[in-house]
């Protein structure tokens, strides 16, 4: 039986006490299996970045439970002391803009997280080259960051979030400073990559573009999710 | 595992040499400031060495002749011969003073020595040592002058026939011996306008002009012209004579005060150039402060601009220790860089200062230590900065 890479019920967030406090998350549902590239589709405050955060154990929910890959590491509080062996591990992470290391070339750039998680130099490197040849950048292995279009970063950084084979990325706004072809060419490569690796892709936008490329969506407003259908289409 | 320090110093490489290089100008300032005082106590050390004495006799109740005025007969180096454990003894006296060179002031300490007695530098680099009894000099290379060259001491012109090294006063002036008579006049004898003037009133004075005493002025005269008078007397004393002992038997024969080499080396030390080495090592503490601060806001500033990236290391798993070692070896790069450079600079500027810089290893040794100590301390900040950035930095919202 296949578990949920993603698993949240009813998930709260409250910033502040009292009379300033703020629920950026009302209770939040949330399924999402591996393999698959789900929305997250929300317009500005909507408690987007908020939800990202709490998945990504790096702020603490108020309330509810989380369950990655079947092991609950919310329910109330953290089920887990070292949540940055978690995300080290089990989380991938793209950002908007891809923020990678600028003092280190591109393969050390994502040979950087194997080798956080121990695995030795050489065998670290030939997983970022593997990654690099299937994000089609292999040419630019040894370029140093600087060196780099937009479009190869963002593909530089999708390689580093699979870098650790994560079983789930968490991509935030990761084709806002893209043209249409190239914000299109980063979904595919997602899409390709949930298949090959069976990752859970959450996918944080408010980009028409590729709204209509995922298959299910998750609309979110006043801190609770929606669940909708999306179109699916080819990107 | 990838050196994200050194990653990060051959990314922006430039930058933080430069920075290297400017802390290592202040430390190189450091370095110097610890070797100045290094060379006063060296030249204290080589003054006491190289006069080559076991014991210095000087007038009771004074730290002569040094480090105060000492005035004793020069007939007391003759007596002393006949104390036990004495071997040789020998007049001196030290006058700091000012000659020209070259249209040139130069400060230098006189020193009246007798031939073949204690006093006498202990060796010569070249020439030859003083053999006549007038005008003739011996000169600590340190003064610029050569063989052969003719100097102006008040009146009288003396040829150097010698050159010495590291024949310096506590002050660091380059010493010229010159015979004792000499020495002495130069020191005790005033100039003709004077003695013109002591004569007119001793004249005048009728208790020096009493008709039946007729050669009574006369004799006065004479003395006022002549001194017998030494700054102190140096002792050799006999192999197996405690120096304490026959120091001890000297002043309470002589009723003058002696002093042993190390009761000398520690009023020259300890006392001499005391204020001074205070002053100096408040210049160390003030030079380390300033240096501790520029290394901490460096390395702060350097930490703050890679708040995104440190941010990201940490999302994605990177350990607390991951991120202070990275600072850490920054800083200490850092200070190896600026202790190399500062070192290498202070080497090439000593030999210039006008007073001696004594740089010794041991000082290097430690000053490397505290260099690297001083930027792990300073780097705390930085650190703690750096572990309070959120991951969550990286993420947008």
């Amino acid at each position: 039986m296949t578990v949920p890479a993603i698993h949240i019920e009813n998930l709260t967030k409250r910033y502040g006490d009292g009379d300033t406090a703020v629920d950026a998350l009302k209770g939040v549902d949330m399924t999402i299996w591996p393999g698959e590239v789900v929305g997250l589709v929300g317009p500005s405050g909507s408690g987007k970045s908020t939800l990202l955060k709490c998945l990504g154990a790096v702020i603490e929910p108020t309330s509810g439970k989380m369950q990655l890959g079947g092991q609950t590491i919310f329910e109330g509080k953290w089920k887990i002391d070292d949540l940055r062996t978690l995300r080290r591990d089990r989380i991938g992470f793209v950002f908007q803009a891809p923020y990678l290391i600028p003092f280190l070339d591109v393969t050390d750039n994502i040979a950087l997280l194997p080798m956080l998680a121990g695995v030795p130099n050489t065998q670290a490197r030939i997983r970022a080259k593997e990654l690099l040849q299937a994000l089609d950048v292999g040419h630019r292995a040894q370029a140093q960051v600087s060196e780099l279009s937009g479009g190869e970063q963002q593909r530089v950084s999708i390689a580093r979030a699979l870098a650790n084979h994560p079983p789930i990325i968490l991509a935030d706004e990761p084709t806002a400073p893209l043209d249409s072809e190239r914000a299109l060419t980063v979904v595919r490569i997602l899409n390709q990559m949930a298949q090959q690796y069976q990752t859970a892709i959450v996918v944080v936008t408010h980009d028409e573009k590729i709204i209509p490329t995922f298959k299910r969506i998750y609309h979110i407003r006043d801190g609770r999710t929606y669940e909708e259908a999306g179109e699916g289409r080819d990107a | 595992m990838i050196n994200l320090a050194s990653r990060d110093i051959l990314h922006g490489w430039g930058k933080f040499v430069f920075t290297g290089v400017g802390l290592g100008l202040l430390i190189g300032v450091t370095l110097t400031m610890a070797g100045v005082y290094r060379g006063m106590v060296d030249d204290a050390r080589a003054m006491i060495d190289n006069a080559g004495a076991d014991l210095w006799v000087v007038q009771q109740d004074t730290l002569g002749p040094y480090a105060e005025p000492s005035s004793i007969h020069d007939d007391v180096a003759r007596d002393l011969l006949g104390q036990d454990g004495v071997l040789a003894a020998g007049n001196v006296t030290y006058l700091t003073m000012q000659i020209q060179r070259g249209g040139k002031d130069v400060r230098i300490m006189l020193a009246g020595v007798e031939q073949g007695k204690p006093g006498e530098p202990a060796y010569l680099v070249a020439g030859r040592p003083i053999t006549r009894t007038h005008y003739e000099a011996l000169a600590d290379i340190k003064t610029g002058l050569a063989l052969g060259e003719r100097i102006k001491i008040h009146r009288q012109q003396y040829t150097v026939v010698g050159l010495t090294r590291r024949m310096v006063s506590s002050s660091g002036d380059p010493m010229i011996f010159v015979p004792l008579k000499d020495a002495q006049e130069v020191q005790f004898l005033k100039d003709n306008d004077a003695l013109l003037n002591d004569r007119t009133r001793t004249a005048a004075n009728p208790a020096f002009n009493r008709p039946n005493v007729p050669g009574l002025l006369d004799a006065v005269l004479a003395s006022q012209i002549s001194s017998h008078m030494v700054n102190a007397v140096l002792v050799h004393i006999k192999t197996g004579y405690n120096d304490q002992i026959v120091a001890e038997q000297i002043r309470r024969w002589k009723h003058l005060q002696v002093y042993t080499k190390g009761q000398m080396e520690e009023i020259l030390v300890a006392k001499l150039i005391a204020t001074s080495s205070k002053q100096i090592f408040m210049f160390l503490v003030i030079l380390s402060v300033v240096s501790a601060a520029i290394v901490a806001f460096i390395i702060y500033t350097m930490t703050m601009n890679k708040i995104r990236e440190i941010a990201v290391l940490k999302l994605v798993g990177a350990g607390n220790r991951t991120i202070s070692g990275m600072i850490l070896q920054q800083a200490l790069g850092l200070g190896f860089i600026g202790f190399v450079v500062g070192k290498t600079s202070a080497t090439i500027w000593a030999p210039l200062f006008p007073k001696y810089v004594l740089l010794i290893p041991a000082d290097a040794i430690l000053g490397f230590i505290l260099v690297m100590l001083m930027c792990s301390l300073a780097s705390i900040f930085a650190i703690r900065a750096a572990l309070r950035i959120d991951p969550a930095t990286a993420i947008g919202g």
